[in-house]
């Protein structure tokens, strides 16, 4: 085996969870949407319906992209499983290139690796591979997923390409950024920003009347621009490709010429001592976490306004009342703005439990980094340590959530729509229970089994939102409907407060939390 | 031993899965003592450490921190320990002088003056941040941190690795500088001349058991010393005395090594015509090798 192989099958097994989860994700959302559509819409006088008010309201297409064929089931599913795909595709493709890369240099290994008999060109090339493969099976998931939807084979794999697509692109925004920042935290943050604003600019070339040629400016727009099953446009394909090749190689040239370890833009390695948030170690987890948390408050903040601004853009005379229960059961009933605003906030309950998750997960890199025996070797205790991070951790949630909600409610404001401003603190409030769960849930698996633990909690709160997307249309039995928290929160503030639901889902966040606790003051430290 | 021992381990043992990493440790370190813990890499050193603090949950036994049970009761265990660890993880944003900040609130205490002359002997850049120090320069930050605290127990693992010649030597003042006013200090160590410098007690581990222990005296009592004699005529053979076994023979030369007491020696050589004869004490070296050498138990010639 040469050693450029032995670089890549390593760099493809390291990942090999990772490629799984996607690839599951993938193949379960797009058997969900074709199966799901032809169900619920049988009849092409149905369809057109469906495509005249719900394919045309503005929320929807936020999140899903502009439909371009809604009257066949293909269209229908490369449009909604095409448009979140893509994104979700994307996030892979900047995860994966990070990880065989900066990760590696960050943590020191990537000096042994090149220490060997393979030349940098080489060991670049090896990466690049180990992304290839991890795409390849990244389009074989969504293949699958499709096939077993009864989509005819042809198309299923041209739209599965077009979904995976901007893999090349953000794939290689993600090498581009390794080779920019020094660390792996700030190669993702930078990365993963390339992401959001190329998904603003979509929401607005979708959203904007006359601004629809905005949609070449972004690589999520050519996803859409592909039109998998809606007259496809292969030639597209060229401008993933290319671009995607300009950012590989760009990346290339930078690799091949800077210090091994170092990046184009390291910061300051000197400064003068800044002695604020020194006091404790509760202190000095939240001067380490203040960036990632103003990533997430800034994030979550645009996306409010954004929902905001848009909840009055369904009426409730342009949906009729046969049509709302069938979108009810899609778990959509968007008439007035409190109705889209109740929809979307679900999505801020998600946002704020995979943030409770990273805060767990940033205490594991702690322990992971060894830095832990040297706080446990002073008088700190182990639990008093985990409390401390875990009240950081509701906290922020509570902050995200206070913000948010203020936010688009502002959003909703500006455009004169009527929602009580104490209504959307409780659509706030309302995000913290679940995410209360999962921070408790997200601990007890960081006390039970560290090394996993983070893997294990965001699989976990991603399971149960996509569960709870897909499982009625699945036609699972109800009580299999229940198992999801997400199915018993209230859609604040078009629904009530879920008194009941809240109550238990904090007791037994509590609960885990505190077994959390207890096991982690009972189990040996774990290094990486 | 009393309970103001700073340390003590009862039958302490850890098994992690299938490897007994640590077998059944009983072990007293006494106020102001210097305890040299000896033993090659593997051996259990740091293992003994991590129980000794109560990061690790002993599988049977138990560790004590002046008489407080480290498992159970860790955070008071520690109010009088400071701690260097083998490798010095240290948070990377942060620089020297803001670690030295934390680390001495989270310790509670520090001697503000002690530290910034430790900083100079070290030679510490101290605006630097953690992430763009040396291994060494990171090992630095650990050791001034834990001496600048004045601890009564220091617990050290192999605190030298990556320090150059030079550090070596401000490391061993500084030690020496803690013995004098009383502190007590764990060094967990492979290297030899620094332990036979510094400690008091030595301790040898091999494979998770404490295979000897002793002061150096001791130690040297038990293992063979080497004699060489040389005669004014053809050497004498020496059978049939206690302790005795001729490592080396020459026509009018021999080379000796003698276990317990060296009496018997003597009196035999007192009646043979002896030219010279030079004895020497077995270096820690000899004595540690003794130990790991699996063939026959004596001192590898």
């Amino acid at each position: 085996m040469s050693p450029a192989s032995a670089i890549a099958r390593r760099a493809l097994g390291d990942s090999r969870v990772r490629n799984a989860a996607f690839a599951l994700f993938f193949l379960l959302y797009a058997y969900a949407q074709a199966v799901g559509y032809r169900h619920s819409y049988p009849t092409l006088g149905d369809r057109l319906e469906f495509a005249k008010t719900f394919g045309a309201n503005k929320t929807v297409q936020l999140f899903y992209g502009v439909p371009h064929e809604l009257r066949t089931v293909g269209g229908y599913t490369a449009w909604r499983a095409g448009g979140i795909g893509s994104i979700v595709a994307g996030v892979w493709g900047l995860l994966a290139a990070i990880r065989a890369t900066r990760a590696e240099e960050d943590a020191g290994r990537q000096e042994l690796v090149l220490a060997g008999a393979v030349g940098r060109g080489d060991a670049y090339a090896a990466s690049l591979a180990a992304i290839g493969g991890g795409a390849a099976i990244l389009w074989a998931g969504f293949f699958l997923g499709l096939l077993a939807g009864r989509l005819d084979a042809g198309g299923s794999a041209y739209l599965a390409l077009a979904t995976v697509a901007p893999v090349a692109v953000f794939a290689g925004a993600g090498l581009l950024a390794a080779q920019v920042a020094a660390t792996r935290r700030i190669a993702l943050e930078l990365a993963a920003g390339a992401l959001v604003l190329a998904f603003l600019v979509r929401v607005i070339a979708d959203l904007s009347t006359g601004l629809g040629w905005l949609r070449w400016a972004t690589p999520l727009g050519w996803s859409e621009e592909l039109r998998a099953f809606a007259g496809p446009r292969p030639e597209v394909l060229t401008l993933p490709l290319v671009g995607g090749a300009l950012l590989i190689a760009g990346a290339g040239v930078i690799s091949a010429r800077r210090d091994v370890g170092n990046g184009l833009w390291s910061g300051r390695d000197t400064a003068s001592p800044r002695l604020r948030l020194l006091s404790s170690p509760t202190a000095l987890a939240l001067r380490g976490e203040l960036g990632s948390f103003a990533g997430w408050l800034g994030g979550t903040a645009v996306y409010a306004l954004v929902i905001g601004v848009l909840s009055t853009s369904f009426s409730a005379s342009s949906i009729p009342a046969s049509l709302r229960q069938e979108l009810e059961k899609l778990g959509i009933s968007i008439t007035t703005p409190s109705g889209a605003l109740g929809v979307y906030f679900l999505l801020f309950v998600f946002a704020i439990s995979l943030y409770a998750c990273s805060q767990v997960a940033a205490a594991r890199h702690e322990e992971a980094e060894q830095r832990l025996e040297t706080l446990f070797a002073s008088a700190v205790g182990r639990r008093r340590w985990l409390a401390g991070r875990l009240a950081l951790a509701a906290a922020g949630a509570a902050a995200i959530a206070l913000t948010v909600s203020i936010v688009a409610w502002a959003g909703a404001a500006s455009q004169h729509a009527h929602v009580s401003f104490g209504r959307m603190l409780e659509a706030g409030a309302n995000c913290l229970p679940t995410a209360l769960l999962f921070l408790g849930l997200a601990s007890l698996a960081f006390g039970l089994f560290p090394r996993a633990s983070a893997g294990v909690s965001y699989a976990l709160v991603t399971a149960a939102f996509v569960w709870h997307l897909v499982a009625a249309l699945l036609g699972a039995p109800h009580w299999l409907l229940n198992v999801t928290p997400f199915q018993h929160v209230g859609l604040l503030p078009a629904q009530a407060f879920r008194v009941e639901a809240a109550v238990v889902m904090l007791a037994v966040g509590a609960g885990a939390a505190a077994v959390g606790l207890w096991a982690f003051r009972r189990r040996d430290l774990m290094g990486a | 031993m009393s309970a103001n021992d700073p340390i003590r381990a009862f039958g302490l043992t850890k098994r992690y899965r299938d490897t007994l990493a640590l077998d059944a440790l009983d072990l007293v370190v006494e106020p102001g003592e210097v305890y040299g813990y000896l033993g090659p890499n593997g051996a259990g050193k740091t293992t003994t450490i991590r129980l000794l603090l109560g990061l690790h949950r002993p599988t049977a036994g138990r560790a004590e921190l002046f008489g407080i049970d480290a498992w159970r009761n860790p955070a008071r265990a520690h109010r009088r320990v400071a701690y260097v660890a083998g490798e010095p993880f240290l948070w990377p944003s942060l620089t020297s002088e803001e670690t030295f900040h934390f680390l001495a609130r989270v310790q509670g205490s520090t001697d503000e003056g002690y530290r910034d002359l430790l900083v100079e002997r070290f030679q510490l850049e101290q605006r630097k941040k953690i992430r763009a120090l040396s291994k060494g320069n990171r090992q630095k930050v650990q050791l001034i941190a834990a001496f600048a605290g004045r601890a009564d127990l220091l617990i050290l693992d192999e605190p030298t690795s990556g320090l150059d010649p030079l550090m070596e030597m401000a490391f061993r003042q500084t030690v020496l500088e803690a013995k004098e006013r009383g502190q007590t200090i764990f060094l967990s160590s492979h290297i030899l001349s620094e332990v036979e410098a510094l400690c008091d007690r030595v301790g040898i581990l091999r494979r998770g058991r404490l295979v000897d222990q002793g002061t150096l005296a001791e130690l040297r009592h038990l293992s063979a010393q080497t004699v060489e004699v040389t005669f004014e005529g053809n050497a004498p053979t020496l059978d049939g005395l206690y302790g005795v076994h001729v490592a080396e023979a020459g026509p009018n030369a021999l080379r000796i090594e003698v276990s317990g007491s060296i009496r018997p020696l003597l009196e035999r050589l007192a009646r043979e015509r002896v030219a010279t004869l030079t004895s020497r004490e077995p270096s820690l070296e000899e004595i540690f090798l003794h130990h790991y050498d699996d063939s026959d138990g004596r001192v590898p010639g």
